[in-house]
């Protein structure tokens, strides 16, 4: 806002203009997530008249997080949801790099009809009656095999790799093919060590797109203790199942976890489900954001 | 909008030109041309040289064939009479017919119309405005603290949106009815009230993607030529004719293309969005297609009925986005792919 000595007194009077109307924009998105934070964080005895518009904690106490933390069905969540996205990832990134490697080869003979029938399955989703059918055939229902593998390679992603593949100068790979490299430690030596940066961008598209998938998983997994934290988070916060967190004899009796209001329990729950978020949020502002504003996928 | 494969296309838009869908392909068709396939003696000699590439490509084109084109197959379940004991029968075009002759698919559709219109709307125009509004922040820093916090929300699963909202929400203690209450107006249950739960989604929408959308107008914005803003300042414009003739032009491809993934997503709605925000009370007002497919085939076990739902919907929207393509391809010479 400095250093605009030369603008007219309106321009100015616009420019605070512009600079609130984002600003309240920020609050906007921020004061809920800041307000469940706080909440979580708030004295149990204070937490009844927490108000909504608040940001700071009412008192300090961490009872809210211990408890979640230490719940039989919060942990079984955390680590089913950890194990699962990152085989997710690692399948998802393996696959879809060998798979654009080859599709990338401007001769490679079927190319074209490949990339079309890739494209066809963006454009037409039969829905999800097939696809539960299919797990079902496959004997995958009510394994987390069915929930790993859901969208393991997305056509997307893949396009985007191609797309970084293609780029990358045909000298390198004639000077790996020169020293007699074949295909397969051309690609491992010299294609993978420079496509680090779109290896790592795509890790990160795939890591924010298992972490937050809960249909699969709702209509998949049958049995509770294979569910991944958003399931369980569902079924706590939107189904308002109360005794899934605070167990049946608690729900009734104002005895131990029920005397922490279950407001305070939920705004817990919702930040424990968003907390790997957060913690590679600044990489994510790193590789997706610079990702899409120089257009290549450079890093 | 964009929300649901937002991500994904951001990533393939280049400097808020054409998504590079059309690069891609483009370069395909000029390539694969070259090696005729034709001539046994040709195809050995490919052979030889290409199979370690499908070697690698191999698990992935597997995952596509049995994920993507199994379920395909699986989908003629909608011509059929599903029995406990296979195998199906035949019976062509009845479960359409049933599906066409009930007045619950009708609500559903317009259902889903309504909630897809709103959202173009009232979210198409959003991440624009803030596009436009970041650009015009000369000071690099502040507008990167501002970009970091409405970025946010779009890395947020639905669940986790849905759980804010229903806290921000609150009759008792959300921070909406608290306002509303300090200024004189009494409490409004917005979750369960069926006036009002299509707007919780619009804003929810918002919300979540307002933020992220924006970066796409903004590379948009960014790859604009200087030049054209200096021509325009030495012809005396200001702020707002600048905008108006210089940097939305510069965007309108970037408008058009969206927009157009938006409308083959018009009969989507989105479910994961509404399959949390749903409840008993509002159910009527935001059953659509997806959870009509969803109930109806997985809690009542109607499975040819709801594939053959589910199909409708596949098959209106690959129309949807064949001809949006189409017509965009005409008026900006640029489509989706």
């Amino acid at each position: 806002m400095f250093g605009q000595s030369r603008r007219t007194p309106l321009e100015r009077v616009e420019y605070v203009l512009i600079v609130s109307t984002l600003l309240l924009l920020v609050v906007f998105t921020l004061q809920p997530l800041l307000n469940l934070l706080a909440l979580s964080f708030t004295d149990p005895s204070k937490v009844a008249g927490f108000s909504g518009l608040s940001i700071v904690p009412d008192g300090f106490s961490t009872d809210v997080w211990t408890l979640l933390l230490q719940h039989p069905n919060v942990q079984r969540g955390l680590f089913n949801s950890i194990w699962m996205t990152a085989t997710s990832v690692c399948i998802g990134v393996m696959g879809t790099a060998l798979m654009a490697w080859g599709m990338s080869r401007p001769g490679l003979p079927g190319r074209r009809l490949i990339f079309i029938l890739v494209l066809v399955t963006i454009v037409f989703e039969p829905g999800i009656i097939p696809d539960y059918f299919l797990m079902k055939r496959l004997g995958l229902l009510n394994t987390p095999w069915s929930v790993i593998m859901y969208k393991a390679i997305s056509a997307w992603y893949l396009i985007i790799l191609i797309r970084f593949f293609e780029e990358i100068p045909k000298e390198l790979l004639e000077a790996a093919e020169l020293d007699g490299a074949n295909p397969f430690q051309t690609f491992f030596m010299v294609v993978l060590p420079l496509a680090k940066p779109a290896l790592a961008t795509i890790a990160l598209f795939y890591l924010v797109l298992h972490w937050n998938e809960f249909f699969r998983s709702m209509i998949y997994l049958n049995d509770q203790s294979k569910w991944p934290l958003q399931v369980v988070l569902r079924q706590f916060v939107i189904e308002g199942d109360k005794i899934a967190i605070v167990g049946a004899n608690n729900a009734n009796n104002n005895i131990g976890i029920a005397q922490i209001n279950i407001r305070a329990l939920k705004a817990g729950m919702i930040f424990i489900t968003i907390l790997p978020i957060l913690a590679i949020y600044p990489l994510i502002l790193k590789f997706f954001t610079k990702g899409t504003m120089s257009g290549a996928l450079k890093g | 909008m964009v929300a649901k494969d937002g991500q994904k296309i951001s990533a393939v838009l280049s400097n808020g030109n054409v998504p590079a869908l059309g690069a891609v392909v483009g370069g395909i068709g000029g390539g694969s041309g070259a090696i005729p396939v034709t001539s046994s003696g040709n195809f050995r000699a490919g052979l030889r040289q290409w199979w370690p590439y499908y070697a690698m490509m191999a698990p992935g084109l597997l995952f596509f064939f049995i994920w993507h084109y199994v379920p395909i197959w699986e989908a003629k379940m909608a011509f059929e009479q599903v029995r406990i004991i296979p195998p199906n029968i035949w019976v062509g075009l009845k479960n359409f017919q049933q599906l066409f002759s009930s007045p619950i698919f009708y609500s559903v559709l317009a259902n889903t119309l309504i909630i897809s219109g709103m959202k173009i709307l009232l979210v198409f125009p959003v991440p624009i405005i803030v596009a436009l509004l970041l650009n015009e922040i000369r000071n690099g820093k502040l507008r990167g603290v501002i970009q970091s916090a409405i970025y946010l929300p779009h890395f947020l699963s639905w669940v986790v949106i849905a759980g804010v909202f229903i806290a921000l929400l609150s009759p008792t203690d959300g921070a909406v009815n608290q306002i509303q209450q300090s200024m004189g107006f009494g409490t409004t249950n917005y979750l369960t009230n069926t006036g009002t739960i299509r707007w919780v989604l619009v804003i929810s929408e918002i919300w979540r993607s307002a933020g992220w959308d924006s970066l796409l107008y903004l590379a948009a914005i960014f790859a604009i030529d200087p030049q054209l803003y200096e021509a325009a300042e030495m012809d005396g414009a200001n702020r707002w004719q600048k905008i108006r003739h210089v940097t939305i032009p510069g965007i309108v491809p970037t408008i058009a293309t969206l927009f157009i993934l938006n409308m083959g997503m018009f009969l989507s709605a989105d479910l994961n969005q509404i399959i949390n925000f749903q409840n008993d009370v509002n159910a009527s007002t935001i059953d659509i297609l997806d959870t009509y497919v969803y109930r109806l085939g997985l809690s009542t076990g109607e499975y040819a009925l709801a594939t053959a739902a589910g199909l409708f919907k596949a098959v209106i929207g690959m129309v949807l986005v064949v001809t949006s393509h189409l017509v965009s391809k005409r008026l900006t010479g640029k489509g989706v792919w």
